[in-house]
């Protein structure tokens, strides 16, 4: 399925001493099997665009077709729509609120029409997935759990429905390097079974050079890059026109580029550099 | 959410955004005591001319202050309705059991609603020009009184701060919890009223939770910066008076004076016209 956004705008507050374009004329598609980064700095209008694909937000200006779905149709399957597309919020794990895990779980799928029995079954299955001991925490509030616990408990929460997409806002922010690589590692895997599609905004390059096919590169509301990693992280221009930050590995590729020493990879991650590396020297 | 209006701030640059917020208050008052004095239609001009002078010199939208009326416009309608029913007049033009519709009832239903309707009006000029920490700053230094008798008005004027900065913070909060469980599915708008308060459950909770967890981390930081309500703080704004707020005063005193002369039809120097007896009713 493909999602695709043509000239797409939103102001918040229009009208008042408030107002503020956070898009601006966007335009992109999403192609079944991406998993796609979207980055920008605070406030460049990564979340607002991702709101807009499950209709979170209303489209004001623009449109948007999630396959043939038209998103500004006026009888629009909103349940259908958001099953088919599931959102991480950042910091999901304020989103709990059950008095047990288990059926904090189940509230997307009985939402979604799942019968009880299914529910608990896709609750089971998601809190499997996301590496939790579900006989362990099914009767347990979700407020008595960790911090890396609830987070986890939290994203069962959205894939327990199944989505083909999954948007997730800055997934990792505020995890240890551990909790990161966790989180990245479970997206994978989702990707290898019912996961058709990862929309995933980040501000870590080292994850979006390690895990996407493409980027987008979004500055004040603007769409300013649709490219691939490698193309971007080998951009000096595009990365400094928006403060980006290379990915580590690749730094360290133009450090030794700097000291004459030419790599052939784009190292979009440290394997890669250290295969090159090895390559160069013979190792 | 977003869009409340009630004391909403709403930033610009004029007359009275720049006025002292303890003159803003005491002219409020001025004012609802002035709403509260008219008698008559052609007074009530008077003071119709205030609010309109004060919506310019604000630089206020009117569509603006006209939202705020909006809030209350089923409060005006309701006690109109009782006090045009009930009001007991001698012109009777319809009676049917203990129900009499008089003209002075119309007339004397038409004033309360115009009441109303100015008294928001006026009192949410005061809030869109002043930001909450004006007004509680100007609470506080008007609570002076009120210190000498040991009342602690320097926390109640910190309690009022902090509850006025979470409402911002906890609507946006309400915003992303609702979009999260909308995301899952949830609905807000569908079902009859049980379905809806139950469906409000998921937001309410993590709400709370929040709204805990954001207080404890307040108490945190305030700790942390050694902070305790000893007198003699110092403040960042020193709040001062200076010609505009005496411009002002000068000003609602010509509108306050000049209601009670037409409330008491120029102490009596003047006769109404036949045919205008209803703007002096
Ligand atoms: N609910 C809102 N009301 C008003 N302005 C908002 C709201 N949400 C975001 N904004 C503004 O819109 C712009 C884009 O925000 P956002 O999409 O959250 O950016 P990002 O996710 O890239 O940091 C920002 O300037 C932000 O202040
Ligand atoms: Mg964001």
């Amino acid at each position: 399925m493909q999602i695709k956004v043509e000239d797409l705008s939103y102001v918040y507050s229009p009208k008042t001493p408030f107002e503020k374009v956070a898009l601006d004329g966007v335009s992109f598609t999403v192609n079944e099997g991406d998993t796609i980064g979207i980055i920008g700095s605070t406030g460049s209008g990564k979340s607002t665009l991702c709101q807009h694909f499950n209709a979170l937000i209303r489209i004001s200006h623009g449109k948007i077709y999630v396959g043939d779905k038209d998103l500004t149709a006026r009888k629009l399957d909103l349940l259908a729509l958001r099953k088919e597309i599931g959102m991480l919020f950042q910091f999901p794990e304020y989103q709990l609120f059950d008095d047990t895990v288990a059926k904090d779980v189940e509230f997307g799928p009985k939402n979604f029409g799942y019968g009880k029995e299914e529910a608990a079954r896709l609750a089971e299955e998601a809190l499997v997935m996301v590496g939790m001991n579900y006989a362990e925490v099914k009767n347990k509030s979700p407020f008595e759990l960790s911090g890396g616990e609830k987070r986890r408990a939290a994203i069962a929460g959205v894939i327990a429905s199944k989505p083909s997409v999954l948007v997730l806002d800055e997934p990792t922010a505020g995890l240890d390097p551990i909790g990161k690589r966790e989180i990245l590692e479970l997206v994978n895997d989702l990707k290898k079974s019912f996961l058709k599609t990862v929309i995933m905004i980040s501000h870590n390059m080292d994850e979006i050079a390690a895990n996407c096919n493409r980027v987008i590169v979004l500055h004040n509301g603007k769409l300013l890059y649709d490219t691939t990693p490698e193309q971007l992280f080998s951009d000096p221009e595009a990365i400094a026109a928006t403060d980006l930050g290379y990915p580590h590995s690749v730094h360290i590729k133009r450090l030794l580029a700097e000291r004459g020493i030419e790599l052939d990879t784009p190292a979009l991650d440290a394997d890669s550099l250290l295969a090159a590396l090895k390559r160069r020297y013979s190792l | 959410m977003r869009d409340m209006t009630l004391g909403q701030y709403y930033p610009a640059d004029s007359f009275t955004h720049k006025l002292d917020p303890r003159v803003k208050l005491l002219l409020v008052i001025a004012f609802i005591v002035m709403v509260f004095l008219v008698k008559n239609l052609i007074a009530y001009s008077a003071i119709i001319l205030c609010v309109v002078i004060g919506t310019l010199v604000s630089r206020i939208p009117l569509i603006k202050v006209l939202k705020s009326i909006k809030g209350i416009i089923f409060l005006v309608l309701f006690t109109a309705v009782l006090n045009l029913i009930f009001h007991k007049g001698e012109t009777v033009l319809w009676s049917w059991w203990r129900i009499t519709i008089s003209v002075e009832g119309i007339f004397f239903s038409l004033k309360m609603a115009l009441r109303l309707i100015l008294l928001v009006a006026g009192t949410t000029l005061l809030t869109y020009t002043t930001t909450p920490t004006g007004l509680t700053d100007g609470m506080e230094s008007l609570m002076y009184p009120l210190k000498l008798i040991k009342v602690p008005t320097h926390d109640i004027a910190v309690i009022m701060s902090i509850a006025l900065r979470f409402i911002p913070i906890l609507s946006e909060e309400v915003d992303k919890i609702m979009m999260a469980q909308k995301a899952r599915g949830a609905s807000f708008d569908t079902g009859g009223i049980v379905k809806r308060a139950k469906a409000l459950l998921p937001v309410l909770i993590p709400l709370f939770v929040s709204a805990f967890r954001r207080a404890d981390e307040l108490a945190l930081a305030l700790d942390a910066r050694c902070y305790n309500a000893t007198p003699n703080r110092t403040r960042y704004q020193v709040m001062k008076l200076s010609y505009r707020d005496v411009i002002a005063v000068l000003g609602t005193a010509v509108f306050l004076v000049s209601v009670i002369a037409l409330n008491m039809n120029f102490w009596g120097a003047y006769v109404p016209p036949e045919n205008l007896w209803w703007l002096f009713s």
